[in-house]
């Protein structure tokens, strides 16, 4: 459904990534995992188109290459994003941010804005209590269930999270974690950003492991959790891809 | 007290004008972040066209201002197009796009003295030189005739804004450019759109100025002046905001003139003066953007 091939990107001169390899299939869920800096939440963005800049490579949607398409057309072909840092629009109210996140929204495809309230309002019952309430007034689990409510309002096909429990207090965490179990029940195919193996490992089917902006693992999440230095892993890759480096 | 109300119906002409060209400012700044000096330019074009239109081609008011209206929200499409959306591609720094804007203010200028000649021309008054009297309050039929044109246009710019997803689509830009692309909303259309509307708003105001003032292919600056002065007053953050900014513009400029003990040279700075203050002590302007502590 999404494949990369090859893909290097950075900002200005400075690469971040380099030879990525990647694909997802439809319905998966699949994580991609990484340290600080390791490349994720920029490989997010190179697939949505913003603020980058490609250097080489493929991005591979359904069979076509998006890797010059404008961000609000590749939105349009059915990916939607929860960024990092959520980047809700604090001065207007939920309900105004919810009908901007459904400014792709395919109507041709049967989908109606309606519709897409109510999907959105029985996955998060608390957005719909505080739908005319500003945005930036709500708490932290609050702003970030806004977020994936605003994605979601495109009707995405495919839908990248940018470390969405980042933050948060244990039990928000609890209640995210449920609406992404329902929403891949649901077989809408999810990429998830996430540093904390725990969390990843409870969601994903294959996980994707960035160090220094190069895919170091790709694996079943059975497998990654039956690995011996499963707790010191991102150290255990960079130091095998450090003595790659050196010999 | 006659006097007194008259020079307010003065003061809510200019005001309005003043008005129209910060919010032509507005509309650009808010989403793309660039500030436009050449709105004047554009106001100036606008009365220029209404020479072609309604002076020379001798077409109705009703026709002739919608046509002038179009043609420089289409120069105002042109001027994106030409010189800020090569800018804006290539990342170049955020002071370019406003220099490159001075650039075509100049261009804009010598284009229209060089077709129109360096000679003053005039539009003739849409309502003859009739005056209206409402009460004790009186003025020409063309001051009357300004004021209800900039509320009407201030209220559908301001139902835009407020009521629609178009408008809604801006302000999100306006908030944050990248979480705004990052919904799908089109940057580029976004700001093209506002070069689009703030040329047609500036161009009425240059329509409606040109009945009472003489055309000249000099009187764009005073216009980007007294527009930018206006929406620093009353704030980049609310359609309203402008028309405040203009109003009290006007105010402290026309009673200025009128009743300061000063050559009316010196009592034309008294504008600046205020722009100095507001700069100094409050520069978000009267209004604030909804959501701004």
């Amino acid at each position: 459904m999404l494949e990369i091939r090859n893909l290097s990107a950075g900002f200005g001169k400075v690469d971040v990534l380099r030879g990525i390899e990647f694909h997802v299939e439809a319905g998966e869920l699949i994580a991609l995992l990484g340290p600080n800096g390791a490349g994720k939440s920029t490989l997010m963005k190179s697939i949505i188109g913003v603020g980058i800049h490609h250097r080489q490579g493929e991005i591979m949607l359904d069979g076509e290459n998006i890797i010059a398409a404008s961000s609000h057309d590749i939105i349009g072909r059915g990916l939607a994003i929860v960024p990092e840092g959520r980047m809700i629009l604090a001065p207007m109210t939920v309900e105004d941010n919810l009908r901007l996140g459904a400014t792709r929204l395919n109507r041709s495809q049967g989908h109606s804005l309606a519709e897409m309230f109510e999907y959105v309002f029985d996955l998060f019952p608390r957005l719909h209590e505080r739908s005319d309430q500003i945005a930036g007034t709500l708490s932290g689990g609050e702003q970030q269930m806004l977020a994936i409510g605003r994605a979601l309002m495109s009707a995405p096909r495919i839908l990248l999270l940018d470390e969405p429990f980042l933050g948060l207090a244990p039990i928000v965490v609890q209640e995210i974690l449920d609406a992404l179990t329902m929403l891949k029940e649901a077989g809408l195919t999810q990429v998830l950003v996430e540093q904390k193996l725990d969390i990843a490992l409870a969601l994903a089917s294959r996980a994707y492991v960035l160090i220094k902006g190069e895919v170091a693992l790709m694996d079943t999440v059975k497998s990654l959790a039956a690995r011996k230095d499963l707790d010191n892993l991102y150290f255990a890759l960079a130091s095998v891809r450090e003595t790659e480096e050196i010999s | 007290m006659e006097d007194f109300l008259e020079l307010m119906v003065s003061v809510c002409e200019a005001g309005s004008i003043y008005g129209l060209v910060a919010l032509a400012y507005q509309i650009v700044l808010r989403p793309t972040g660039i500030i436009n000096f050449a709105a004047g330019e554009w106001a100036a074009i606008g009365a220029f066209a209404a020479v072609s239109f309604i002076t020379w081609w001798k077409l109705p008011l009703i026709i002739g201002l919608p046509m002038c209206i179009l043609a420089v929200g289409l120069v105002g499409w042109l001027t994106e197009v030409i010189a800020v959306q090569p800018l804006l591609k290539r990342d170049a720094p955020e002071l370019s796009p406003v220099l490159s804007l001075l650039g075509m203010l100049i261009i804009y200028r010598e284009t229209v003295s060089s077709v129109y000649g360096v000679d003053n021309l005039f539009v003739p008054m849409p309502f003859g030189f009739g005056r209206v009297e409402l009460g004790s309050i009186a003025g020409t039929s063309q001051s009357f005739f300004i004021i209800i044109t900039v509320v009407f246009s201030f209220t559908l710019v301001w139902l835009f804004f407020e009521r629609t997803m178009w408008g809604k689509a801006f302000q999100a830009v306006a908030i944050n450019r990248v979480a705004a692309a990052l919904l799908g909303i089109n940057l580029r259309l976004v700001t093209a759109m506002s070069f689009a509307i703030g040329g047609a708003v500036a161009g009425l105001a240059g329509v409606l100025l040109a009945p009472i003032t003489s055309v000249h292919f000099l009187m764009g600056l005073p216009l980007a002046v007294k527009g930018f002065t206006a929406l620093v007053i009353g704030g980049v953050g609310r359609v309203e905001g402008a028309l405040l900014g203009g109003l009290l513009l006007a105010f402290v400029e026309k009673v200025t003139i009128r009743y300061a003990p000063i050559p009316s040279g010196l009592a034309l700075g008294a504008p600046f003066l205020l722009l100095i203050l507001f700069l100094l002590l409050r520069p978000s302007g009267l209004l604030r953007a909804r959501g701004e502590q």
